[in-house]
């Protein structure tokens, strides 16, 4: 075979191979937490509270406990003895695994039944009575804060001191800053131009389709505890169970079978795993708890909820000086958010964005309210969505304020190609980017001038019966959590592992840290090898969530399994080619720098017919090692990264909004992603769809709307939206390429990006379609019925 | 989840009458579409209970009634009724009824003034009903209580009898009542 006949057979990175978990899949053979059925497992469902907040006087067990074939009925007293009636949160926090005397929030956990099987469970669920004393419910965060709010943590009392500094109101979690706050101040004192607003973030919910559970299993007479579960970090579970039970790291196994979408939803330890796990302790049978879509919905980690006020400064010119945000988050009734220990804002200090600012200035105050807990990245790296959408709305409306087109004030504000490695006003060092060169194409691919004279055209037509908009965004993503210098969870540095085993006939195993919930990891991961070591990706084996054969690692979310994980890969790989070089110049019998690697191959420099393959290389590792090498070829490696990565993104929307309905139709949608290199670029097609299609559910309706008594009113898939192909408009994808430089295979991470980025180009495409009317935003969702009211008010309603 | 309700229902007896009915919490209470009074604690505080049939599902709020006013002079009387169903869900009406003089002599009209909140799974999967089926409930309690004065009228009794009712709210008749009730409205607007 010739050299690109080689290659190509690889199927190595930038190949567009197929993916390998489809096969399963599509025959409906995926082995999912739900699948499990071990011998004698029995089934838990959960008592959870009509109200959101509320005393609990007393819960009447005995006639669920007379139901033939229920165990037990666990409540907080029953967890008590065992210290279990609480747990830490990821965020420093404590959360009631079932309710502790009082309620936080409408559907939390207040007791557990374990049955026979899932009907006896739901029964006997119903027949648990609860007597209840309402107490006056927090949903505003705003009110929360007020010096006479209702006192939602009791547990707290006295406290002053949170997990991240002082706590300055009952319900005050915690308040974070990050920037200059004197010389933004400055800025914005002397600035020719000053634009502010108001932009909420409702509360959306990742919804995957695969709602979480778990089969727990506890073998009394090994001691040892196993724990099938919807894990996207089953390791930190291991841990966290380790600590809260006593049971050893050694004799605790999590296992994460597939996993149908976790999007965040997933990473959180939920009071249900605990019971579970409690359960089949105190029984001694494996007991299963698969919750419905309406407790997924209504009680496991939430996103947003981030309610920020945004200013802007600039010259009359439009070049930006100076930005600054302070931000009311609301955390829920527990401080449960997914944040790297240090952050808990997250990454929200990536709201500079694209451009290149002097002087900014961030705030995000932490509050507790009646609802429930979470605060995870949805398809995003830790609040980046936040941070993408507060900076782009600014920008759209410093421009309109200034009568400047969008591009032309982006284009002007952009941090240029050679001011990479770029250090941010918020102290983040950006790898790489080209956004000048992303933006051009995107507006040629999509002929703005001509959509811009179009629109004009239409805006003078009285009887146009549509609204034309033209959103257009551009997006800094910061990825790849993260450099433990400044990440960690728990105290866990959040590094990423890989372990690589070459079989002595040239196949091999991987086994990694992370965990795929549909990204594609046993196809992606393989090409990173099969590059690396010259192996065909079809003869690589890759293996996850498992902690019992995984080396430790943090798992997958925010966008961190390529550029963390995917680094350990190539750095275990080259591990493992260096010690092949060794053999490889024992076997021809030439010094190791006498070498030339190519494709598949060490050939001797100069001579093409003298080579070993990286097959021949494998079994000579085994059988004939060189003297004082040891056998074997495999390799371990744990990456800490010395940084985040950057990818970015330009994308164009244009909507036409039913002037008689309010319905917003999308016309086109591009895309233009810069992941840096692409290992699959059928793969990353696919990401982008899927992120292009949760961005639009949310902005176009998504939300979790709650009721001043803390009641939510849309938790079920009739209300909560969820797009079908019907709703889904069509995605046109483009890309650029910027390698990171400090990333061993130069890869950014890519699937949150269509996320984050698709998100504010709809509103920014929207509320363009009323520019001209003097409309400078509007809140999400974008639903008809809203849009119809802003058709109203703007005197234009058909 | 909180609603509003203002209604006015006209009647066909005299005023003082009307106030005969009103001002007995116990037939007050027994109008009220599923609800009855189980014990009388005493003159201001009485214990009831309301029961839901939705589908298969039975609900069964108890709760306690409590007589915050009971205004002889102004014919008005002011009650605050509170339960819960076994789970929890709870439900809450502050109601202010009036007995106004009507338009023709000898005729009068109940005023109603009621907050009505209700938390839980009600107000969950129902929040988008709970206007329609009030008014509904409503318009069934004032039938009732004509009935009742109708009643008491004829037998001229000092006591007027609680009218005999379905004992439950069914959810479905009520869901029916609500959708002849859309259909005569649309063909009402064409009208």
């Amino acid at each position: 075979m010739n050299a690109p006949d080689r290659r190509a057979a690889l199927e190595g990175v930038g190949d567009s191979r197929l993916r390998k978990e489809d096969a399963r899949f599509i025959q409906g053979k995926g082995n999912y937490v739900d699948d499990m059925k071990l011998p004698g497992m029995l089934h838990m469902d959960i008592v959870r509270s009509p109200l959101a907040h509320a005393r609990i006087k007393k819960i009447h067990k005995e006639a669920a406990l007379a139901i033939p074939g229920v165990y037990a009925v666990l409540t907080a007293d029953d967890l008590k003895p065992l210290k279990l009636h609480w747990m830490p949160t990821l965020a420093g926090d404590v959360a009631a695994v079932l309710a502790d005397t009082k309620v936080h929030f409408q559907m939390q956990e207040v007791a557990v039944v374990i049955a026979d099987d899932r009907y006896i469970a739901a029964d006997a669920v119903e027949a648990v009575e609860v007597e209840y004393e309402e107490l006056p419910a927090v949903i505003d965060p705003y009110k929360a804060l007020e010096p006479g709010a209702p006192v939602l943590r009791e547990d707290l009392a006295g406290k002053t001191e949170g997990a991240h500094g002082k706590r300055e109101h009952h319900n005050h979690i915690f308040t974070w800053e990050s920037g200059d706050k004197t010389a933004t101040d400055a800025v914005f004192a002397s600035a020719p131009v000053t634009a502010k607003e108001h932009i909420v973030y409702p509360r959306v919910h990742p919804c995957p389709l695969e709602t979480c559970g778990c089969v727990a299993s506890f073998d009394p007479v090994r001691g040892e505890l196993t724990t099938y579960m919807t894990s996207q970090a089953p390791h930190i579970v291991r841990t966290v169970v380790s600590m809260l039970s006593g049971i050893p790291e050694s004799k605790v196994r999590i296992v994460s079978p597939d996993i149908g979408g976790g999007f965040g939803n997933k990473v959180g330890v939920y009071p249900g795993y605990v019971c579970a796990i409690v359960a089949s302790i105190v029984l001694g049978r494996p007991v299963k708890w698969v919750e419905d879509r309406i407790e997924n919905i209504s009680s496991t980690a939430f996103a947003r909820d981030y309610h920020m006020d945004g200013e802007i400064a600039a010259t009359r010119e439009g070049r930006i000086l100076g930005l600054r945000v302070n931000v009311i988050a609301d955390h829920g009734a527990f401080d449960a958010c997914a944040d790297p220990s240090k952050f808990p804002a997250g990454m929200f200090h990536i709201c500079s964005g694209s451009y290149d600012i002097r002087a900014a200035y961030c705030q995000v105050k932490g509050v507790y309210t009646n609802k429930a807990t979470g605060g995870v990245a949805y398809r995003c790296s830790f609040r980046v969505t936040e941070a993408v959408y507060v900076i782009e709305r600014l920008v759209d409306i410093l421009a309109q304020q200034l009568g400047m087109d969008k591009a032309e004030i982006r284009a002007k504000n952009f941090i240029r190609k050679e001011q990479f490695p770029y250090k941010s006003p918020f102290g983040f060092e950006y790898d790489s980017g080209d956004y000048h060169r992303g933006l051009q194409k995107v507006l040629d691919a999509c002929d703005y001038k001509g959509l811009r004279a179009e629109q004009t055209a239409k805006r003078a037509d009285p009887n146009s019966p549509t609204l034309m908009g033209i959103g257009l965004v551009s997006f800094t993503e910061v990825m790849g959590a993260g450099p433990s210098k400044m990440c960690d969870i728990l105290g866990v540095g959040m590094f990423d592992s890989c372990e690589i085993r070459v079989h002595p006939t040239g196949s091999a195993i991987a086994r990694m840290g992370t965990i795929s919930t549909g990204q594609g990891h046993q196809t992606t991961y393989a090409q990173i090898i099969a590059t690396e070591l010259g192996l065909p990706s079809e003869l690589i084996q890759v293996e996850e969530g498992d902690t019992s054969t995984a080396p430790y690692g943090l798992g997958t979310y925010g966008s961190r399994s390529t550029p963390v994980a995917g680094a350990a890969i190539a750095m275990a790989a080259r591990k493992i080619h260096a010690k092949a070089r060794k053999i490889a110049a024992n076997l021809l019998e030439v010094g190791e720098s006498d070498l030339d690697w190519e494709i598949d191959r060490f050939k001797v420099k100069g001579d093409d017919a003298r080579f070993k393959t990286m097959k021949d290389i494998a079994w000579a590792a085994y059988n004939q090692p060189p003297a004082g090498l040891e056998p074997g070829l495999e390799a371990v490696h744990y990456y800490d990264p010395p940084n985040f990565t950057f990818p970015f993104g330009i994308y164009l929307c244009v909507v036409d909004i039913d002037r008689g309905t309010g319905e917003t139709k999308v016309r086109r949608f591009y895309a233009l992603d810069d992941c840096g290199t692409r290992i699959n670029p059928m793969i990353i097609e696919g990401q982008l769809h899927g992120g292009l299609t949760e961005g639009y559910a949310v902005a176009m309706g998504q939300q979790m709307p709650f009721d001043a008594q803390g009641n939510l009113l849309g938790n079920t898939l009739m209300d909560y939206f969820l797009p079908t192909a019907v709703e889904t408009p069509k995605w046109e994808t483009d890309h650029t390429v910027t390698p990171s430089p400090h990333h061993p295979i130069g890869a950014k991470g890519v699937a949150e990006s269509p996320h984050v980025g698709s998100i504010p180009t709809f509103t920014s495409a929207v509320v363009d379609a009323f520019a001209h009317l003097g409309v400078r935003h509007m809140e999400m969702p974008h639903s008809a019925y809203r849009v119809w009211q802003q058709l109203q008010q703007s005197g234009v309603a058909l | 989840m909180e609603v509003k309700i203002d209604k006015r229902y006209e009647l066909a007896v005299a005023p003082a009458r009307a106030w005969a009915v009103l001002r007995d919490v116990k037939v007050v209470a027994g109008c009220m579409p599923g609800a009855t009074i189980t014990e009388q604690v005493d003159d201001k505080h009485y214990k009831g209970s309301v029961k839901v049939k939705v589908g298969p599902a039975n609900a069964s709020f108890a709760g306690d009634i409590e007589v915050l006013a009971l205004d002889e002079a102004a014919m008005k009387l002011q009650l605050l009724g509170k339960g819960s169903d076994r789970a929890g869900s709870s439900a809450s009406m502050d109601l202010t009824a009036t007995v106004e003089s009507g338009d023709a002599a000898g005729a009068a009209v109940l005023a109603g003034q009621a907050k009505v909140t209700v938390n839980g799974k009600f107000a969950q999967f129902g929040a988008r009903m709970m206007v329609p089926v009030s008014e509904m409930l409503l318009a069934q309690f004032a039938d009732n209580f004509r009935a009742a004065t109708a009643t008491a009228a004829s037998e001229s009794s000092a006591t007027p009898a609680v009218p005999a009712k379905p004992n439950e709210i069914s959810a479905l008749a009520v869901l029916w009542g609500l959708i002849k009730g859309w259909i005569a409205g649309l063909f009402a607007k064409r009208a």
